[in-house]
């Protein structure tokens, strides 16, 4: 770093941005050298002061409240937490939550969804219709059609390779479950349309190897 | 009571137009007090298609700017007395008018006429969002094409969505043969993938061109394109026709004659 300390203004006051490395007593120099070239622009100012860069004890905290306001005009009003690492924590936690949420509850959709229209989903998605080619389902949890599955579908959006896609007719044109993506094979529309199964069956999407694979609803499938 | 019916498809040069036309004079034979409303501002061809084009004076967006009655821009067919077409600009883009003033334009015509036919332009933008904006029931217009079906299945989610929920499907140019060969869908086929009734299917018909270039609409006539326009307008009115079949014509025995009829 150049400067061992960096004053920012942000909406509620100042960010003192601190040198890591450098010792306690130095760096309680450096904020007063700074402090006292802009005192002129803080002057009688009150401000919320927020700490990054370095952690610092309450005591070292108190070191620098008092190291301010003693020689500068400066009132600071309250100290603004900003803790990286409980930030992390909380984010982690937030994710966390609406990971296990997106797979254990859902939503349904009921109706056919043509070419263009589009459902995006929290949590896991249960469509009742079919989902033609040209529309799209997105869900953070499984997917679920009670219908024929004939456009896109992206199950685990917010990245869970575990969740899975099952249709009681499945001719999807690609199927995506977290980064993966499968598309169907490469055959003519107009072969598509008259190839397609007369009789429905039941199939479901999961991710084996990095692949989509897409196997029957059979008994016994989910005794394994 | 009247009822506006909007001819869409999303995809241009499926038949809009043509079926607009025919329908029109279908219905107008059938004695109901019919309009047209060409509402594709800018590329306008439905006059051209009911040779009606040298007598326009004024168009829709000069009835919605206020520079005409109504009344002045209808223009009676040469064939029906009561068949009137309000034609479009070809001056002007789509955004001349908005739906509100469609609404309200349609709303005046609704006193005098049984049927409101408004011939929908290509795509989904502001043209469409006037058209179907009055509208009370939709004819969605397809050919047995991949591309022609997405766009279908798009416009049927737009119509929806705009709460127009009296949709029915217009198939046209099948081709008996090659639906017979398995090289195009069948009307099965594009019935099952849109999943809404079906209005009628309407085969390829040389007979279409030259009516077209003729400006003057085939339905009624005993063409196979003119019988098969004629049960959809029986079909809209409500009665239950039975689907003409179009292999009838394409059999042995018409090739047979159509070879002493080239010689």
């Amino acid at each position: 770093m150049s400067q061992p300390v960096i004053l920012k203004s942000n909406p509620h006051g100042i960010n003192l941005i601190l040198d890591k490395t450098l010792p306690f007593a130095e760096l309680k120099r450096e904020i007063l050298k700074k402090f006292k070239e802009s005192d002129r622009f803080f002057r009688n100012a009150k401000i919320g002061l927020s700490f990054e860069g370095r952690q610092l004890t309450p005591e070292e905290e108190y070191d620098i409240l008092e190291l301010i306001s003693q020689n500068t005009s400066i009132e600071i009003v309250c100290i603004i937490d900003k803790d990286e690492l409980k930030d992390a924590f909380y984010a982690a936690k937030i994710k966390e939550f609406e990971e296990n949420r997106a797979g254990k509850t859902g939503e349904f959709y009921k109706g056919t969804l043509r070419s263009g229209q589009v459902v995006e989903c929290e949590t896991s998605l249960i469509v009742l219709g079919d989902v033609n080619p040209g529309a799209r389902i997105i869900a953070k949890g499984n997917i679920v059609v009670l219908g024929s599955l004939k456009g896109n579908a992206y199950a685990g959006a917010a990245g869970d390779e575990t969740c899975f896609v099952a249709a009681l007719d499945m001719d999807p044109v690609q199927i995506k479950i977290g980064s993966v993506i499968g598309r169907s094979a490469d055959k003519g529309p107009l072969l598509a349309i008259k190839n397609r199964k007369k009789t429905m069956e039941p199939q479901i999407a999961v991710v084996m190897e990095d692949a989509i694979l897409i196997e029957p609803i059979i008994k016994g499938l989910f005794k394994k | 009571m009247s009822e506006v019916i909007v001819i869409t498809s999303g995809k241009g040069g499926v038949g809009k137009t043509t079926t607009t036309a025919n329908v029109g004079a279908g219905l107008a034979q059938l004695n109901k007090k019919v309009v047209l409303i060409d509402t594709d501002i800018g590329l306008r061809n439905l006059d051209v298609v009911m040779g009606l084009e040298n007598r326009i004076v004024y168009n829709l967006v000069d009835v919605v700017e206020g520079n005409c009655r109504i009344k002045q821009a209808l223009i009676k067919d040469k064939k029906y007395p009561n068949l009137c077409l309000l034609p479009s600009a070809q001056t002007r883009d789509k955004s001349s008018v908005n739906p509100e003033q469609m609404k309200k334009l349609v709303d005046e015509l609704r006193e005098e006429y049984d049927y409101i036919l408004l011939d929908c332009p290509a795509g989904i933008e502001q043209g469409f969002q006037n058209a179907i904006a009055a509208a009370d029931r939709a004819l969605v217009v397809t050919t047995p094409e991949v591309s022609a079906i997405r766009d279908a299945d798009r416009i049927i989610g737009l119509l929806e969505a705009n709460e127009i929920n009296k949709t029915h499907l217009l198939v046209n140019r099948l081709r008996m043969d090659m639906v017979k060969r398995g090289d195009m869908m069948s009307i099965e086929d594009v019935h099952e993938i849109l999943a809404i009734d079906l209005i009628g299917a309407v085969p390829d018909d040389e007979q279409i061109v030259i009516s077209t270039n003729q400006g003057e609409p085939l339905v009624g006539s005993d063409s196979l394109a003119g019988q098969a326009y004629m049960n959809i307008c029986h079909r809209l009115l409500g009665e239950e026709v039975p689907l003409l079949d179009l292999e009838n014509k394409n059999g042995v025995w018409s090739k047979f004659v159509g070879l002493f009829k080239k010689n």
